[in-house]
């Protein structure tokens, strides 16, 4: 009896810290999958998946820690396959157009299409990086703990995004 | 320029974007970029670094979607919970399948006897004699572990009429001692 009401209480202490860490991240998790995958569908789909990952793994080990690192690095890594599959599907070089029923008419700003275009072009480690750091917040040394690379390779696939990106903006000017 | 100096040049533009270059840093691209026109071109200055990462930012800034997924993540969690139960209960009816399988009666050597004892040898002749049709029995004889198999044809009464030896039991007289307590079960 006692057994039970144990995994009872385990389940409920699981599933009440999978729902806090929903309720905190969210957003911000969809948002940095949208980007990086340019379809909202699809960064739904991805974004529950991190957070039923993060769920089973509580009922294994409700007692573990779970940072927002694990949930971007899972997040990153469900985006960077789904990237891949994509492209195998599709037998094309990687062609990210954007989908642009995924944007809400408010943020079709032009920042936020050029930032799009850039990011299609992106290989995506290279979006990720970006992302973590200037969408997320993280530092360039947080970015690469998640990312499981150096500090200066992150800088370096910053630089290159912004390149792109720079590129870009000079074809809209033009 | 060498190719790893503008390595290092990306990296240092890549921390300027970031925020994280040092004064020390920032002097270094400056100084990389007054020699190289390629990465002038391509990366620009510091204040061109400032611009295009003030982009990002105001995408960032733009973003209004705010999708909820408190309750299809509570659905799929209760979906994914309803298809483990499906998935035990469909493992508990295989399980007790196997088990029903796994108890159900098999066939026995009709008699266990020990070599000598005819009465026994007798007794498994009434239990052969009583099948109606012809077969073959495997038979353990006894602690030496010695096996025969024989076929006992009835008449339309039940009656043992005929038996042969499928499989001997090494005797000679012993199968011979089987077949007539299978063909004359009451004779001692």
């Amino acid at each position: 009896m006692d057994a039970t009401r144990a995994a009872h209480d385990s389940a409920a202490i699981a599933r009440a810290r999978a729902e806090a860490l929903v309720i905190e991240y969210q957003t911000k998790l969809a948002r940095y999958v949208r980007r990086m995958v340019g379809d909202a569908e699809a960064a739904l789909d991805l974004t529950q998946e991190v957070f039923l990952s993060a769920y089973r793994m509580l009922q294994a080990e409700p007692t573990r820690e779970l940072h927002a690192g694990w949930l971007y690095r899972a997040a990153t890594n469900a985006g960077i396959s789904f990237l891949r599959r994509k492209k195998i599907v599709r037998m094309l070089p990687l062609d990210r157009e954007i989908d642009r029923a995924s944007w809400r008419v408010d943020e079709r700003s032009a920042a936020s299409v050029d930032l799009q275009n850039a990011l299609a072009r992106l290989a995506p480690e290279q979006s990720a990086a970006l992302l973590l750091t200037s969408y997320a917040g993280y530092s360039s040394a947080e970015a690469a703990a998640i990312l499981g690379t150096t500090a200066d390779a992150v800088r370096q696939r910053v630089c290159r995004a912004m390149r792109i990106l720079r590129n870009i903006m000079k074809e809209g000017v033009e | 320029m060498t190719r790893a100096e503008c390595t290092l040049a990306e990296q240092r533009a890549g921390a300027i974007a970031l925020g994280e270059a040092s004064d020390g840093e920032r002097e270094s691209y400056r100084r990389h970029l007054t020699g190289c026109a390629r990465c002038l071109l391509e990366l620009g200055g510091e204040r061109e670094i400032e611009r295009i990462m003030t982009t990002v930012a105001r995408a960032r800034d733009d973003e209004r979607w705010e999708p909820d997924l408190r309750p299809v993540f509570a659905r799929r969690a209760v979906r994914r919970s309803l298809w483990a139960w499906a998935g035990a209960l469909a493992a508990v009816i295989v399980l007790v399948a196997a088990w029903r399988v796994a108890e159900a009666p098999r066939p026995v050597p009709v008699h266990t006897i020990s070599a000598l004892e005819t009465r026994s040898i007798a007794a498994l002749g009434t239990q052969t004699a009583a099948r109606r049709e012809g077969r073959a029995e495997s038979l353990v004889l006894g602690a030496k572990l010695l096996t025969a198999s024989l076929s006992v044809s009835v008449d339309g009464r039940g009656k043992p009429v005929r038996c042969s030896i499928v499989k001997s039991s090494g005797s000679l007289a012993l199968d011979e001692s089987i077949c007539r307590a299978a063909l004359h079960p009451h004779t001692p």
